[in-house]
């Protein structure tokens, strides 16, 4: 490539779409941080302080925390556990799989929202999936999936709706591993179970950890499915930011749960390049 | 071997109908109950069917307006994000320039963050600057959520373009101009239209910005479907409105299936 050297001109030809990007979801986190410790507070007074975090560390804003972690956790666990054999299997093509393919795809285009009144219709106490079971013969009395204490509604809606946006990540990733990479390890004699876990899996490590990467934080910091078939108590921690922020109007507090969804987030993006790198390091 | 693959298949196609199907003929269903005759426990069918609960939502509901403000707001955030993005999706995709890296990261960010965070905070500095309740400021709040997928998708397509196409133009003399017309624009027309359709469907589908900047004064589809499912949980109504919103999207995949290779999704979503 000629023209290589960084001028002042493309600096200026990158600021309208980073810094677009910068500018808004920048002042939105400086302000979340901020408030959090009492700067530019919309209450009257604005002063450093951290009494903010101190109140913040109720029995109930800690349940919403690590409700959320695991619906973070068993979201993006479980869909990989799902996807995983899926792609497997979609890798050699042919057959019905191209059809099977654009059917796995459809939850991808249903938006969030739908997904969760589609799931919710069947879980219900009620629901078909309930009476299917029972006149199986599976069950006694109908399973509680719905708004449940432990949040498995949530997590159902959670593996349907983005199964195949995990499925595509991992399959972009199995493509990458070389047919003659499996059939040497036949050759020196490998079973099934060994090819599964000393080279699938670690070949695709990055689309793996990728998928559930974003899975975690979306699961994480989910508004709206967890509103609608989540637990009463305890509530998502984005959840309870929102409503002690317009319900209780206590715009400083909740500006320290923010700040705690948003060190989450980078944490975990972080704990993700090492383990990435580590990865990396591991198949050399 | 073949015939037990055969078997796989077809187990995983029914599989699929089953997972996908279900769901999706449940909300058509119920979105046509006959209000007479309600769907209730015992009954594996509704009784009756009736175009009724369509009737009902399209009458007496904000629906038709929800979706005038959904699909206004969508085209101006597709080519605001489409405009802002051509520039710097250029540099990104064609020069070497320090820090890239940092700058590929930032662009990917509001699809990272957690949006209700996000949401509730930018929504302090737009009622500062008086940008809350407006229409500008959800065009505004759509497209910073559209941004990533158009920065990744035509940062893509500007990579592909051939130096040589380049330097051949240079050569025969081709200004600016001419090289934004006759080439940039041009080979980056594919990409252009999957960054378009994934910036459409995000903002069609943008709920927590939406929520947090625009309630009460504008309501979107996915405002209004929320407000059906909470507090007013009419089920035939949110099966209504649930299904009006999924009908564009699933024609939207089709013309993605058509006319693109689904590895533009992973490709731009995959190399991180």
């Amino acid at each position: 490539m000629k023209n290589d050297k960084a001028s002042p001109m493309h600096y200026l030809m990158i600021l309208p779409g980073v810094g677009f990007i910068i500018l808004f979801l920048g002042s939105s986190i400086f302000l979340t941080v901020c408030q959090s410790f009492g700067l530019f507070s919309i209450t009257g007074k604005s002063s450093f302080t951290l009494d903010n975090w101190k109140v913040i560390a109720t029995q109930e804003a800690r349940d919403s925390v690590f409700f959320s972690l695991k619906m973070g956790l068993l979201s993006s666990v479980g869909t990989i556990l799902f996807t995983f054999p899926v792609a497997l299997f979609l890798r050699k093509g042919g057959g019905g799989k191209r059809f099977l393919g654009s059917l796995i795809k459809i939850p991808l285009f249903i938006p969030a929202l739908v997904a969760a009144f589609l799931i919710v219709n069947l879980i219900s106490y009620h629901g078909i999936v309930n009476e299917a079971l029972m006149k199986l013969g599976l069950l006694k009395e109908p399973l509680r999936m719905l708004n449940d204490r432990f949040g498995w509604g949530v997590i159902v809606i959670q593996i349907w709706k983005n199964l195949p946006f995990v499925l595509l990540i991992v399959m972009a990733s199995l493509a990458g591993v070389r047919d003659d990479t499996v059939d040497a390890a036949r050759n020196l004699g490998a079973g099934t179970w060994q090819v599964l876990i000393n080279i699938y899996i670690p070949l695709t490590m990055p689309g793996i950890l990728v998928s559930m990467i974003l899975m975690f934080i979306k699961a994480f910091g989910d508004f709206p499915i967890t509103s609608i078939a989540g637990p009463i108590y305890p509530s998502s921690i984005s959840f309870r930011m929102h409503a002690t922020a317009t319900l209780y109007q206590e715009w400083d507090q909740a500006a320290v749960l923010g700040v705690i969804i948003i060190a989450t987030a980078l944490f975990v993006i972080w704990a993700y390049s090492r383990l990435a790198e580590f990865v990396q390091g591991e198949i050399r | 071997m073949r015939r037990f693959y055969l078997l796989l298949t077809a187990f995983f196609v029914i599989v699929q109908l089953v997972w996908i199907g279900v769901p999706i003929m449940m909300a058509v269903l119920w979105s046509l109950v006959d209000p007479q005759y309600p769907w209730s426990f015992p009954h594996l069918f509704p009784q009756r069917l009736a175009p009724a609960p369509w009737i009902y939502v399209f009458k007496y509901t904000n629906i038709i307006k929800a979706l005038k403000t959904s699909y206004s707001i969508a085209p101006f955030a597709v080519a605001l994000s489409f405009l802002i993005s051509l520039p710097t999706a250029y540099v990104l995709g064609r020069k070497n320039i320090p820090g890239k890296k940092l700058f590929n990261l930032v662009v990917l960010l509001p699809i990272i963050m957690p949006g209700m965070v996000v949401a509730l905070f930018l929504s302090r500095v737009f009622t500062a600057f008086r940008l809350s309740q407006t229409f500008i400021g959800l065009v505004l709040a759509h497209t910073l959520m559209g941004l990533p997928y158009m920065l990744r998708v035509l940062t893509t397509s500007f990579q592909t373009i051939p130096q040589d196409v380049i330097d051949a133009a240079e050569n025969l003399g081709a200004g600016t101009f001419v090289k934004i017309k006759d080439i940039f624009l041009p080979m980056v027309r594919p990409g252009l239209l999957a960054g378009m359709i994934f910036a459409f469907t995000t903002s069609i589908e943008e709920f927590n910005l939406t929520f947090i900047i625009g309630t009460p004064t504008f309501e979107t589809i996915p405002t209004i479907l929320f407000s059906f499912m909470g507090y007013n949980f009419i089920r035939t109504n949110a099966a209504v409105v649930a299904l009006v919103m999924m009908t564009p999207n699933i024609v939207m995949l089709f013309i993605v299936e058509r006319f693109l290779k689904s590895d533009y999704l992973s490709a731009s979503l995959g190399k991180m």
